[in-house]
């Protein structure tokens, strides 16, 4: 879990980025070149429906947050930006 | 040639035996409840069988002491026993959890260094499905345990139809085991779709599947073989069908193709049109996915009339075994002349078009089907019949 | 059933051909994995080269697969190419059968790793679903747009022979007009702890199939190969696959050689001795490969090799304290007819007959 101190939104989009591409084993991107605004399912770095569920663990175990359902993990996981800034709301102080 | 099913035997939550089942079914008790056979986090609702028989031999896995229930009560239902070591004995069976080694206290062990005990490796060596079954039943010829997932039970029952006709034995035990277990429970739940409620196939509401565990097992034998015994058997295994999604490892086809494909071979093997059909025991675990697919496949192939149900809201989805469990059933269905209802279900999904049974229903026909989708993208359909090929090599259709 | 296309991946590489320059080549070492803290020892071990396993082409929609899933793809699309059979995705004229004694367990193990690690609500939904038996077939398939029936089978004694008459059965009923047919085993640290508790290891790395010992040595070895097999009328590149006995049975007609599967994974070889002293050259390449469950499967592909080639290769490792009839020297040679010969752990025996 994290340090007491609330993490910069900055600082959780560098995170992501970096989980996003070990976690899911992404080929041929670093976590530098991946777009905060691009999409992250089908167009933009192409990610599936198994990568949305292993997201959905990522955060609960980096972040201890809980996404509930499909309806709301569509919404959040956009780009990495919609997915920092969930995060970054919904983290404690 | 024709290949007979003359015995069937079942354990599940839903009974100890095939007897016990249909009672539950026309009762409609759905026997879900919290995990008690090992200790998790996990809340989700499970449909475990408790005990079974004593205590096992020699720390027998509960795959095997199942798998070993069912196939007992198959054999004395086609009526073999000691004459079994006249016939060369084919032994295939599904599974997922037996075939892994999952010991979690062995692992445990083994990543803090401590003395780990051989007498997991040594039960896990011993424990390939078919063979421990083979060795339990004594018999001799072919075995294979089948590990596809979703569809082992039903493919393994096909492998056993290629077997018969193919010579390479006399009489086949073919169906599917599994034991309720933390890992797949874990696994399941990582994906997303276990159910936090009890599973509701093809309902408008459904929200996913609930594990369960069981054995189903059909004995098979060529008519020649059932002559010789002096058998007249009522039901046929008439047809098998299978197909690869190559599409994606943990979600089914959309377009449901490969569904298709499958259901459309067993028909061609047994030689039957849409309408020859009178019921589908269906693969419905309780997805959304996976019961929109095969729903629009149903309609596509069968129309909207066609009966159908999901057994799954009885026994959970019982994993290796599924595929074993639902050709009992609609073989048992097919010898009793009814189909349960189909448990769980109230609202249909306007996705999906059909309705499964809401009651106890008759049914009159001579050929029933039973569709397995796996994890993998395989498909498969069984296709079990009252009644034979007649010498032309078409069905038989005599009365209705 | 004739062998019409080969694919293997191993620790001396990857493509029938490779397999064909260590058949001439003869013994090398193994690797080395790193000191156990249990046994103080490092473990000699044929694995297979991370190099090997790499090619962005045919794996390219396999970024989260594990090494298991690879070997096996990799296989099997090179003995689809090599059979220069076309997969016809509408009439989907293909079958997959894929056995494995042990299945993906190294990745099996990384996810008992995330339930104590992380707790049963946290684990990795991608290592689940790649710890599964049949998630390398469902990758084969995938790679080569192959929509036929498709199954994954396990057994500890005979999966691959198993695998071979079921293949048989599904091109005689019409399932199918050709099968793909193979094996894949991995090793990792979880294998090699459970290899030092239950073999003998040979230390030096070297196999000795012709020792008949009834305590014989080990060397753990990885890797795939996969056959592809087409009906009586189809392409027969390599051989004929003639035949599959089990229950100690066999033909009458004596083959040219004998191929043994005696490798140390079974704990008493003491039984390779009677047939291997019958009047018939012995051979075993074992030594080339490592101790797998699996390993007819390569020891097949050897003898078609030898079969289309009509050349018989020197035994790796010649060590004959018998005295029996070995092959020493790597010759052309008119060659009919070869056995391979597998006894289980429980004495059991199958015989795989090949013809030219």
């Amino acid at each position: 879990m994290q340090s007491q101190e609330k993490k910069s939104l900055e600082e959780i989009r560098k995170e992501l980025k970096e989980l996003l591409v070990v976690n899911l084993a992404l080929e041929d991107i670093t976590p530098e070149e991946i777009e905060d605004d691009g999409a992250l399912f089908e167009e933009g770095l192409g990610l599936d429906s198994l990568d949305a569920v292993e997201i959905v663990v990522l955060i609960q175990r980096n972040y201890g947050l809980e996404i509930i359902d499909e309806e709301q993990a569509r919404e959040i996981f956009l780009s990495v930006n919609t997915l920092a800034s969930w995060v970054h709301d919904n983290l404690g102080d | 040639m024709n290949v007979a099913i003359t015995g069937i035997g079942a354990v599940s939550a839903a009974g100890r035996n095939l007897e016990e089942t249909l009672d539950t079914f026309q009762q409609g008790n759905r026997n879900v409840g919290a995990v008690s056979l090992f200790s998790t986090s996990l809340s989700y609702p499970v449909f475990e069988i408790g005990e079974i028989r004593g205590e096992a031999p020699d720390g027998e896995m509960r795959t095997i002491t199942l798998a070993l229930c069912a196939v007992e009560e198959a054999l004395l239902d086609a009526g073999l026993g000691s004459d079994l070591p006249d016939f060369r004995v084919g032994v295939c069976l599904g599974t997922t959890v037996a075939s892994q080694l999952n010991d979690m206290d062995f692992y445990r062990n083994y990543r803090s260094k401590e003395p780990v005990s051989i007498r997991s490796i040594d039960r896990y060596l011993k424990g390939n499905l078919a063979e421990a079954v083979g060795r339990a039943i004594k018999v001799r010829g072919p075995s294979v345990t089948v590990v596809n997932a979703c569809s082992s039970g039903a493919d393994a029952i096909g492998v056993a139809l290629s077997w018969l006709r193919s010579g390479v034995c006399d009489i086949a035990i073919a169906g599917g085991a599994d034991e309720l277990s933390q890992v797949p429970l874990c696994g399941f739940g990582a994906l997303g779709i276990l159910s936090d409620s009890i599973c509701a196939p093809f309902d408008r509401d459904r929200k996913g599947l609930n594990l369960g565990e069981g054995a189903g097992v059909l004995v098979l034998e060529s008519e020649e073989v059932c002559r010789e015994r002096g058998k007249a058997p009522l039901l046929y295994l008439s047809g098998y069908g299978s197909a690869a999604d190559a599409y994606h490892l943990t979600a089914p086809r959309p377009d449901g193709s490969g569904l298709e494909a499958a259901l459309r071979r067993a028909m061609f093997e047994a030689n039957i049109h849409a309408q020859d059909v009178c019921f589908i025991n269906a693969h419905g675990t309780a997805t959304p996915d996976n019961d929109k697919i095969e729903g629009s496949v149903f309609r596509k192939i069968f129309g909207r009339d066609i009966n159908f149900l999901s057994s799954k809201g009885f026994v959970g989805h019982t994993l290796g075994a599924a595929g074993g469990l639902e050709a009992v059933f609609t073989a048992g269905a097919l010898r009793e002349g009814w189909i349960p209802a189909s448990a769980g279900f109230v609202h249909q999904d306007d996705e999906i078009l059909l309705s499964p049974v809401r009651e106890k229903t008759p049914i009159t026909g001579r050929f029933a089907i039973s569709t397995s989708l796996a994890f993998g993208g395989n498909n498969a359909a069984i296709v079990i019949s009252r009644g034979p090929m007649n010498e032309s090599g078409a069905q038989d259709r005599g009365s209705a | 059933m004739n062998v019409a296309g080969i694919g293997v991946v191993f620790a001396g590489g990857r493509g029938i051909g490779i397999l064909e320059e260590a058949l001439r080549a003869g013994w090398s070492p193994p690797s080395r994995g790193e000191v156990s803290s249990s046994s103080g020892k490092t473990m000699p071990v044929y694995s297979v080269e991370e190099k090997t396993i790499k090619d962005r082409a045919v794996l390219k929609n396999m970024r989260r697969a594990d090494r298991f899933s690879k070997m096996a793809v990799l296989a099997a699309w090179d003995a689809v190419k090599d059979s220069r059979i076309a997969i016809n995705q509408e009439k989907a004229s293909l079958g997959i059968i894929l056995a494995t004694a042990f299945g993906a367990q190294v990745t099996a193990f990384r996810f008992l790793d995330e339930i104590i690690d992380y707790g049963d609500a946290n684990v990795s939904p991608t290592l689940f679903s790649h710890s599964v038996h049949n998630a390398a077939a469902s990758y084969v398939a995938s790679a080569l747009g192959n929509h036929g029936p498709t199954l994954t089978v396990t057994q500890f004694g005979f999966s691959f022979q198993q695998a071979l008459i079921l293949a048989r059965a599904w091109i005689q009923e019409g399932r199918c007009e050709n099968v793909l047919v193979g094996s894949v085993e991995e090793c990792g640290a979880v294998m090699e702890f459970i290899c030092r508790q239950k073999l003998e290891i040979a230390e030096d790395g070297r196999i000795s199939p012709f020792e008949f010992s009834p305590s014989p040595l080990a060397v753990p070895g990885e890797g795939s190969v996969f056959l592809v097999l087409s009906g009586g009328d189809g392409p027969k590149r390599y051989c004929e696959l003639r035949d599959v006995f089990l229950d100690h049975q066999s033909s009458d007609a004596a083959p040219d050689i004998r191929i043994l599967d005696a490798d140390g994974m079974s704990d008493d070889e003491t039984c390779y001795q009677e047939i291997a002293s019958q009047d018939v050259m012995i051979a075993g390449y074992s030594p080339l490969f490592g101790s797998m469950m699996t390993g007819s499967a390569f020891h097949c592909a050897s003898a078609a090799l030898m079969l289309m080639n009509q050349t018989r290769y020197a035994c790796p490792v010649q060590d004959n304290p018998h005295g029996i009839r070995l092959c020493t020297s790597t010759e052309q040679k008119k060659l009919e007819r070869i056995q391979c010969v597998k006894y289980s752990c429980l004495r059991e025996r199958a015989v795989i007959e090949l013809e030219r």
